[in-house]
């Protein structure tokens, strides 16, 4: 159990969890029928750090595409095998699992801010970035950005913005928890210096301070539904009534800390029961991430759009997930195992 | 040298399926310095299509005549692509040739695995990649199995009989299409044969079933202890059980299994008259699990 000092040592995406966001959770029967038929992409989500029943309950629920971006683990990284063990769990084995829940998989790349202070092992990762930043499915660097906004975290922030720039792919910002106006100021200020168009760029945990001026300025403006911290689904709804849904996005940012994977389709439902219209729930719970991370050339809608489909290779994928023809499925409310 | 005779066979078969565009890039590649050789195996689907191959029977035929048990049917362009650059990387040092792919395979996804696993075949010192493709066979992810385990000739020219037990039974555990693991009859042995059989009584035991194909593999050893699987199966009321028993039992040299399947003059005489084969136990949808 993590007491509330661990929390503190230890803050996932936000730290001010004494901060009660207006947020309201929902059962699944509450809001099932609001979102039947609904399809979702959440453009930020750490499934590494989640369960296989998670990936079952966002498949129910109408998650079929996911970004999963390259993140801090909750500890540093001590050499670079790590590193590259990382990256590769997210192209391989987090990809392939997902897929066995038929939910397609993608991810972005990049050297955290937080690990980004060790310098000697940042300038290493830096050298196998480009290894991942071309392979298939990833659609961004990211998370990048500002942390403590010391002097080594601007120095990876750019140099990583010109790997973007140079393959040609979406960068995915992740703004301090601390200081965050000042912070998301600097992050965009910086990535116009450096030539990105603002259209490429997702400004990431954004909050009613700051979406003005990330829209104003042409950046993709996402948000992320994170219980009892920094932004509720409530809050939310009233941020797409006063904006609109352009350039907006929601994500989940689910990882290690106590957050929700379905918190995408949790929106969707109170955007529903508030009278938002349909269209506009499908552009920030779907179309917008696509547009603004299909500008990579790595996302195929025709992949998820119908559900991902089940191809001869996959119907022979036995694995310890799922074995020979079985389904994934398991009778929760069955006392027998088979 | 038979290298590079298939990378000329691979490369008529990619020109079928190339757009001029693709052609040029992979060919300007292909020529390339090292590094930027693998670049453009990881950047493949970026420039290539994902379609499937394109293949005329002329050509299948010609590379299985090559390489027998190797098939590159079902496999898509960037596939093949990636395959052969990889036969084009140049093999002349040894040590930089191993550290090339070695990076290659340290930094793939899945795809990537697969090509490179599919490759192995055709990659210069054969015993570098030994503990990789053992390591394949580890694999959860079922597309890397598939590459090391199926249509691929490396192991059964390179693996140890226990390394090679292991690939035939986690095929066999995932429900996999055992008939396509490439000189499945020429390495079968002894200790494989008594590990089906437990593997089998373990499946019984739990209420499920046994492909028929693994019968095939015991048939050569075939012994008192083994015959009563065969009499188990005989009871079956699974039709393919009660064939798998024919079958096994008509190729074994033990003379009681023959007389154990002269008490079912039908199968008996479905297998001598060869209207009953193995080849119609060729399953590519087991579930034995249900």
């Amino acid at each position: 159990m993590c007491n509330h000092n661990e929390l503190q040592q230890n803050p996932s995406h936000f730290e001010e969890s004494d901060q009660v966001g207006t947020h309201r959770d929902m059962n699944w029967s509450e809001y099932q029928e609001l979102i039947r038929g609904m399809r979702f992409f959440d453009p930020h989500i750490h499934m590494t750090s989640r369960t296989t029943d998670d990936y079952q309950a966002m498949a129910d629920a109408g998650i079929v595409a996911i970004i999963e971006p390259a993140f801090w683990l909750g500890q540093p990284r001590t050499g670079l095998s790590s590193f590259k063990d990382y990256y590769s769990s997210l192209v391989g084995w987090e990809r392939f699992r997902s897929s066995q829940f038929g939910i397609k998989h993608y991810c972005t790349i990049g050297l955290n801010s937080r690990e980004a202070n060790n310098e000697p092992l940042a300038e290493r990762v830096m050298e196998i970035l480009p290894l991942f930043l071309y392979k298939e499915g990833v659609v961004g660097v990211g998370e990048i950005g500002f942390d403590d906004q010391t002097a080594a975290e601007e120095k990876y922030y750019r140099a990583q913005l010109e790997l973007a720039k140079e393959a040609r792919l979406p960068v995915q910002v992740h703004t301090p928890h601390r200081d965050k106006k000042k912070g998301t100021e600097r992050s965009m200020a910086i990535a116009l210096e450096h030539g990105l168009d603002p259209s490429w760029v997702t400004i990431d945990h954004n909050n009613e301070e700051t979406v003005k001026s990330v829209l104003d300025q042409g950046f993709y403006a996402a948000f992320t539904i994170y219980p009892f911290t920094k932004m509720g689904n409530e809050r939310m709804v009233k941020v797409v009534e006063q904006y609109g849904p352009e350039r907006i996005m929601v994500n989940s940012a689910a990882d290690w800390g106590i957050s929700d994977p379905l918190a995408i389709p949790k929106t969707a439902a109170l955007m529903k029961m508030s009278g938002i219209s349909d269209e506009a729930i499908r552009k920030v719970t779907y179309q917008n991430a696509i547009d603004a991370f299909g500008l990579s050339g790595q996302i195929d809608v025709a992949d998820f759009e119908n559900g991902v489909s089940v191809d001869q290779s996959q119907k022979f994928n036995g694995n310890t997930i799922l074995r020979g023809g079985q389904q994934p499925r398991v009778a929760k409310d069955s006392l027998v195992i088979r | 040298m038979p290298g590079l005779l298939i990378n000329d066979l691979l490369w008529e078969v990619l020109k079928q399926n190339l757009t001029t565009t693709e052609q040029q890039w992979l060919n300007e590649k292909s020529l390339a310095q090292p590094r930027e050789l693998m670049t453009a195996f990881v950047a493949a689907p970026r420039i290539l299509s994902k379609r499937v191959v394109d293949m005329d029977v002329a050509h299948s035929l010609e590379i299985s005549k090559l390489l027998p048990g190797f098939s590159i049917e079902g496999w898509t362009v960037v596939r093949l692509g990636r395959v052969w650059l990889l036969t084009c990387l140049d093999a002349s040092g040894k040590e930089e040739y191993t550290r090339y792919i070695d990076t290659l395979f340290d930094t793939a996804e899945m795809n990537e695995l697969v090509a490179l696993y599919s490759a192995l075949p055709l990659l210069e010192y054969p015993e570098q990649w030994l503990f990789r493709a053992t390591d394949a066979v580890r694999s959860n992810m079922g597309v890397v199995l598939d590459a090391i385990a199926l249509h691929n000739p490396y192991p059964s020219r390179h693996f140890t009989d226990p390394a090679w037990n292991q690939l035939v039974l986690k095929v066999i555990f995932n429900d996999k299409p055992i008939h396509y693991i490439v000189g499945l009859d020429e390495r079968a042995n002894e200790p494989l044969a008594r590990t089906l059989s437990d593997f089998a009584h373990e499946r019984w035991a739990a209420g499920r079933k046994v492909a028929p194909q693994v019968w095939r593999l015991v048939s050569k050893f075939m012994d008192d202890a083994l015959l009563k699987d065969m009499e188990h199966l005989f009871r079956s009321s699974q039709p393919y059980d009660r064939e798998s028993a024919a079958l096994a039992c008509h190729h074994a040299h033990y003379e009681p299994a023959h007389q154990l399947l002269a008490s079912h003059p039908d199968l008996e005489k479905a297998v001598q008259h060869g209207t009953l084969t193995w080849a119609q136990l060729e399953f590519t949808d087991l579930n034995t699990y249900v």
